[in-house]
C-alpha cells in the first residue's frame, strides 16, 4: 500500500462509525481535494537538466541555416568599447554586415544568469540569445549539460588565424569545439599601498591582521578557493578534495578573525577605490581601470600563483540566428576590431596582433590619449609577461558531484 | 465584488506556491531532474544548516519593526495632527525620496557610510571618531538601510490610521478633563491600533525577507535568510533546500503574525 | 477636511488649548529631522550627479558638470529600462488599485461565510519573501511555457500590489462609517451612486495612499522583477547591474530627474487635492 493510499484510508476511516451524509460529503470533498492537491503536486516537477538529445558522439556540428540578418548577443557590462552610447564595433559590423544586433547586458555573474537561461536550454529550446559571453568553467559545466552548440570553425577563420596559441585546446573544450575566448584575464590582488603601508607579494597577505576588517574576497567560489589553495601550496587544477576541505579551513578562520570583510562580487571595486577595502581580491582589468582614478591602487599576482581565467563565446541550443553568430564572433578576431575592444575594455585579448597595434596606436596619438594607450599596451595587467604566465592556473574542471560538494563547504564559508 | 481580484491572486499567487512547495518535497539534483518524493527531511536538513540565518533575520525584523514604530508613530501624528493645511504637502515629502528606487537609496547609503568617505573621513580627519571605526558591512549598516528603506511602509498606515480618527472623541476627553497624556494613551492610540497593526506588517515581513540591504551595506556576520534563499535558488540552484527554507520562514511569519494579532486584540478588525 | 469639531467653542477648564503652545515646537522640528534624514541619500545622488568626473568612477568629487545629463539619450538600454519600468508601474498601480480596493470594501462591509479565510489568502503574499513569489512565479511561467519579459513583469506586479492596495485601503474603511451611504440610499440614490458620491470620496485618501504605494512598490520592485523579467531591464535592474562597477553618474542622472518628475506630479496632485477637498466639505456643509 502506497503512502497516499495510506492516506486516503485514514481520511474516510471513520467510516466503521457512524457517519454522517453531510460528513461523508465534506471528508470526500477533503480527501478529493488532497488528491487533487498530490496530483498537482507531483506535476509540478523540475525536468532534468540534460537536454534531452545527448550531443553527438563526433561532435560534429549541425548544419548552418542562412544568415537571418539579426543577432541576439548577451554579455558582460563594459565588454565591449563604447563611444557616444554606442558601440563601434557593433557598428561597424552591422554596416560590414547588414546584420542587426541586439547587444545584451544582462550577464553579471555567471551562476545568475545561468538559471535564467536553464530551463528553456534543459529542454532543448531557446534561451532567447545567440551568443553568450560565459566564462571558462561555466562553459565546461555547459557542455557537460549539452547545452551548447558545436561551432562551424569553417566560419571562423580570424579565429585560426590570429588567436594566440595559448588559448587554443584548451582544457575546459579541447579543441574549441564549443567556444572561442573572447577576453582573458587574472583573478589576482588589488590593494591601496598607501593604506597597507607596503608593497604586498605574497597570497597570505590577504591573511594579514594587520588588514583586519579590510580585506576583500570574492564570493566567486572558484576564484576564492583557488586562492586558499594556493595559499596551501596546492595547484587548483589538481585539488582533491581533502585539499577543498583544508582551503575551506584558511577561508573559515580568516572569517573568524574578523580579517575577512566581507565576500564581493563586482561591487569589491567600489569599496577598494573609496578605501572600505584596502587589499582585495581583484581582477586584473578592473583595476587597470581604477588606477585611473586613485594612482595608489597596485594589482599583483602573488608569488604563490594566481587564477587566469577565460571569457568565451558560445551559442547555445535552440539559438535561432547560429549563422549570424560565427559572422559576428568571427568579426572580432579581426586584429583592427579587437585591438579596438581591448583599448576600451583593458582586459586581454587572445587575438595576437593585437598588442603591436595598440602600440602603434599609442605611438600615432597624442596627449592623453597616448599616454593612455600606451599605458595599456605596456601594463602586464592587460598583456602579462612570460614570468607572470607561469604563476598563472587555471580553474578545474568538475563534475557535478564535486561541484556540490565544493559548493557546499563554500556556502559554509559565505553564508555565516 | 472579490471575484476579479481573488482570481488574479488564486492563479499568480496560489498556484506557484503549490508549486513551489512541491519543490521543497523534491529531491535530485539540476542534472539527473528532480522527482516528488515527499522528502520532509530538507525542512530538518534546513533548520540545521540555516538556524542563525533564520534568527537573525527575525531579530533584525523585530529591532527594525520596533525602531519604526518609535520613529514613525510622533511623525505620523504630527502630520495627522497638527498638518493643518500642510497635510498632504507633508505626506508628499515623506513619500517623495522613495520615488527614487530603493536601490539606488541603498547605494547613495553605502557611499555616505564609507569608512573614509565624505562623512566618516571627515570625521576621522578632525579626530572625532577613532580610526578604526566603521558601520558599513556591520549589523548596524544593515538595520539603519532597513530601517530608512521601510519607514513609509509604516509612516502610512499609521498615518492613514490617525487621519481618519475622529477628532471630536479626543474634545470629548477633553471635556471629561483628561489630560493630554491620558487622551492619548486612552483615545489615540487604541484608535490608531489598525494603523500600527498594519504598519508593523508591511514592514516586519519583507525586512525579515531582504537581502538588498545585507547585500549592499552587510558583511561578513550579516547574512540573512533571504541572502540564503537567493543564494540557494540562483547560485547552487539547489531548490528542494531554497523552497523548504521559503515555507520555513513564511510558517515563522505566519506564527509570528497570528500570535501579534492575538496580543493586540485586533482579530476582529481584521476580520 | 477639518473636522466638524474644531468650529465648536471650547468650553472653559480645557487646558488643552493653552498648554499645546508651549512645547509645540518639539514634534514639528522632530517632523523636520526626519525629513532631512528621508532626504540625506537623494541630495547627494542629486549632487553626484553634477560630478565632473574624469575616470569611470564617481566616488570622489571632481568638479560640477552637467554633461551627465546632456548625454543621457546616449544610453539606450537606460531609457528602455526607464520606459519599462514606467508602463509596468502605470498599469500595475491603475489594475491593483481597482482590484484591491474593491477587495478591501467587501472584506470590511460584507459579513460573509470564509471572510477569515479570504482575509488570510489576500494577506499571504504580503507574508512571502519577495525571494519566494519571485521564483514561484518563475517556475509557474515556465511551466506555462509563457516567455518571461514586460508582460510577465507587470502580472507580478500587479499581484504583490493587490495586497498592499487591500491593507492600506481597508485601514481606512475599517471604522468607515456606513451610515453615510445609507442616508444616500434612503434619500433614494442607487448603490452605485451611493458608492460614487459618498464612500468613493471619503475613502479617497486611502486609496489614493494606497495607489501612490503601488505605484512606488512597482517602480522599485527589484527582486521578484529580477526573477521574472527575463531580458527586460527595468530601471531597478539596470542600476543593479550598473552599479556593480560603482554606481555610474547616469544613475545619478536619472535619480534626479525620477525625483523631480516625482516632485512635480506631487505638487499637481496635493493642489487638485485640496481643491477637490474644499468642494466637498463645502458642498456638505451647505
Amino acid at each position: 500500500m502506497t503512502e497516499r493510499d495510506r492516506r486516503i484510508d485514514e481520511l474516510f476511516g471513520g467510516l466503521h462509525g457512524k457517519v454522517s451524509r453531510r460528513e461523508l460529503l465534506q471528508r470526500a470533498g477533503r480527501g478529493s481535494m488532497f488528491l487533487g492537491v498530490s496530483a498537482l503536486l507531483a506535476a509540478c516537477g523540475i525536468g532534468g537538466q540534460q537536454a534531452d538529445e545527448s550531443p553527438d558522439p563526433d561532435d560534429s556540428p549541425s548544419p548552418l541555416p542562412e544568415i537571418a540578418g539579426e543577432l541576439i548577443f548577451a554579455n558582460w557590462p563594459l565588454y565591449i568599447d563604447r563611444a557616444q552610447g554606442e558601440s563601434p564595433t557593433l557598428v561597424s559590423f552591422t554596416e560590414d554586415t547588414g546584420i542587426e544586433i541586439d547587444y545584451q547586458v544582462v550577464i553579471n555573474d555567471n551562476e545568475e544568469f545561468f538559471g535564467t537561461i536553464r530551463e528553456p536550454l534543459s529542454r532543448g529550446q531557446s534561451s532567447g540569445y545567440d551568443t553568450l559571453v560565459v566564462t571558462d568553467w561555466m562553459v565546461a559545466k555547459m557542455i557537460r549539460l549539452g547545452f551548447l552548440q558545436p561551432l562551424h570553425h569553417d566560419r571562423l577563420p580570424n579565429f585560426e588565424a590570429n588567436a594566440f596559441e595559448r588559448f587554443k585546446d584548451p582544457s575546459y573544450d579541447p579543441g574549441n569545439v564549443y567556444s572561442i575566448p573572447w577576453a582573458a584575464g587574472i583573478t589576482g590582488i588589488g590593494y591601496d599601498v598607501e593604506r597597507t603601508g607596503r608593497e604586498l607579494t605574497s597570497m597570505e597577505d590577504l591573511w594579514d591582521p594587520a588588514f583586519a576588517g579590510h580585506v576583500g574576497m570574492f564570493t566567486e567560489m572558484r576564484d576564492s578557493f583557488g586562492f586558499a589553495l594556493l595559499a596551501n601550496g596546492v595547484n587548483p587544477a589538481e585539488a582533491t578534495m581533502e585539499d577543498v576541505e583544508a582551503a575551506q579551513q584558511k577561508l573559515l578562520q580568516q572569517r573568524e578573525d574578523a580579517i575577512v570583510r566581507g565576500y564581493f562580487g563586482n561591487d569589491y571595486t567600489d569599496q577598494l577605490a573609496t578605501g572600505s577595502l584596502w587589499v582585495s581580491m581583484a581582477w586584473s582589468g578592473d583595476v587597470f581601470a581604477l588606477q585611473q582614478d586613485n594612482p595608489n591602487l597596485r594589482f599583483v599576482v602573488p608569488d604563490e600563483g594566481a587564477m587566469r581565467w577565460t571569457d568565451n563565446m558560445v551559442i547555445p541550443v535552440g539559438a535561432e540566428h547560429p549563422a549570424d553568430a560565427h559572422e559576428f564572433m568571427n568579426f572580432v578576431y579581426d586584429p583592427r576590431i579587437a585591438a579596438n575592444i581591448t583599448e576600451w575594455v583593458w582586459y586581454e585579448s587572445p587575438v595576437s596582433q593585437v598588442p603591436e597595434i595598440i602600440r602603434e596606436d599609442a605611438a600615432a596619438a597624442s596627449g592623453g590619449e597616448a599616454e593612455l594607450l600606451e599605458q595599456v599596451a605596456e601594463s602586464p595587467l592587460v598583456f602579462p609577461s612570460e614570468e607572470i604566465e607561469d604563476r598563472l592556473y587555471n580553474y578545474k574542471t568538475l563534475d557535478e558531484e564535486e561541484e556540490q560538494a565544493w559548493n557546499d563547504l563554500f556556502q559554509a564559508v559565505v553564508q555565516g | 465584488m472579490l471575484l476579479p481580484g481573488g482570481l488574479w491572486l488564486l492563479v499568480f499567487f496560489v498556484v506557484p506556491m503549490v508549486s513551489m512547495l512541491s519543490v521543497s518535497m523534491q529531491e535530485g539534483s539540476l542534472e539527473r531532474g528532480y522527482e516528488l518524493t515527499w522528502r520532509l527531511q530538507t525542512y530538518l536538513d534546513v533548520l540545521g544548516k540555516f538556524d542563525t540565518q533564520f534568527v537573525r533575520s527575525i531579530l533584525y525584523g523585530l529591532i527594525v519593526t520596533v525602531a519604526l514604530l518609535v520613529i514613525c508613530y510622533p511623525l505620523a501624528y504630527t502630520i495627522a495632527f497638527r498638518g493643518g493645511r500642510w497635510k498632504n504637502a507633508l505626506l508628499f515629502l515623506l513619500i517623495m525620496p522613495f520615488f527614487v528606487s530603493f536601490i539606488i537609496r541603498t547605494l547613495e547609503w553605502k557611499f555616505i557610510l564609507a569608512d573614509d568617505g565624505f562623512l566618516f573621513g571627515t570625521m576621522k580627519n578632525l579626530g572625532l571618531i577613532g580610526e578604526d571605526f566603521r558601520v558599513l558591512a556591520t549589523p548596524a549598516a544593515v538595520i539603519g538601510g532597513l530601517v530608512y528603506n521601510f519607514l513609509p511602509f509604516m509612516a502610512l498606515p499609521l498615518y492613514v490610521a490617525l487621519e481618519k480618527m475622529d477628532r471630536s472623541l479626543l474634545d470629548a476627553a477633553g471635556d471629561l478633563y483628561s489630560s493630554r497624556a491620558s487622551a492619548f494613551f486612552r483615545v489615540t492610540l487604541p484608535l490608531s491600533l489598525p494603523g500600527v497593526f498594519a504598519g508593523s506588517l508591511l514592514t516586519f515581513i519583507p525586512a525579515v525577507g531582504d537581502f538588498i540591504n545585507a547585500d549592499i551595506l552587510g558583511g561578513i556576520n550579516t547574512t540573512m535568510i533571504g541572502n540564503v534563499i537567493q543564494q540557494e535558488f540562483l547560485v547552487n540552484n539547489d531548490y528542494p533546500e531554497a523552497a523548504a527554507i521559503s515555507f520555513l520562514l513564511l510558517a515563522g511569519i505566519l506564527i509570528g503574525v497570528a500570535t501579534y494579532a492575538r496580543l493586540l486584540g485586533t482579530e476582529e478588525l481584521t476580520g | 477636511m477639518t473636522s466638524p469639531s474644531t468650529d465648536v467653542v471650547a468650553p472653559e477648564g480645557t487646558a488643552g488649548v493653552r498648554r499645546r503652545n508651549r512645547r509645540g515646537w518639539v514634534l514639528p522640528v522632530y517632523t523636520g529631522v526626519v525629513i532631512f534624514y528621508l532626504f540625506l541619500p537623494i541630495g547627494v545622488m542629486i549632487l553626484f550627479g553634477f560630478n565632473d568626473i574624469t575616470g569611470r568612477f564617481n566616488f570622489t568629487w571632481q568638479g560640477f558638470t552637467l554633461e551627465h545629463y546632456r548625454t543621457l539619450g546616449d544610453f539606450p538600454d537606460l531609457v528602455t529600462a526607464i520606459k519599462n519600468s514606467l508602463i509596468i508601474a502605470a498599469g500595475a498601480t491603475v489594475v491593483s488599485t481597482v482590484l484591491g480596493t474593491m477587495m478591501a470594501l467587501a472584506l470590511t462591509r460584507y459579513r460573509f461565510r470564509g471572510r477569515g479565510g479570504a482575509n488570510l489568502f489576500i494577506f499571504l503574499p504580503l507574508g512571502t519573501p519577495e525571494v519566494v513569489l519571485g521564483a514561484s512565479l518563475l517556475s509557474l511561467f515556465i511551466t506555462m511555457g509563457l516567455d518571461r519579459g514586460l508582460v510577465t513583469i507587470l502580472i507580478a506586479h500587479i499581484m504583490f500590489n493587490i495586497s498592499f492596495v487591500v491593507v492600506t485601503v481597508k485601514a481606512r474603511t475599517q471604522g468607515f462609517n456606513r451610515e453615510w451611504e445609507e442616508a444616500a440610499k434612503d434619500l433614494g440614490a442607487s448603490p452605485w451612486t451611493a458608492f460614487r458620491t459618498v464612500t468613493l470620496p471619503l475613502i479617497f485618501p486611502g486609496v489614493l495612499a494606497a495607489a501612490v504605494l503601488a505605484f512606488a512598490l512597482s517602480v522599485d520592485d527589484f527582486v521578484i522583477t529580477l526573477f521574472n523579467a527575463g531580458g527586460t531591464l527595468t530601471f531597478p535592474l539596470w542600476v543593479y547591474g550598473a552599479s556593480r562597477f560603482g554606481v555610474p553618474p547616469q544613475v545619478n542622472v536619472m535619480g534626479t530627474l525620477i525625483f523631480v518628475i516625482g516632485i512635480t506630479l506631487a505638487l499637481g496632485s496635493v493642489w487638485l487635492q485640496r481643491r477637490r477637498g474644499e468642494e466637498i466639505v463645502a458642498g456638505y456643509l451647505r
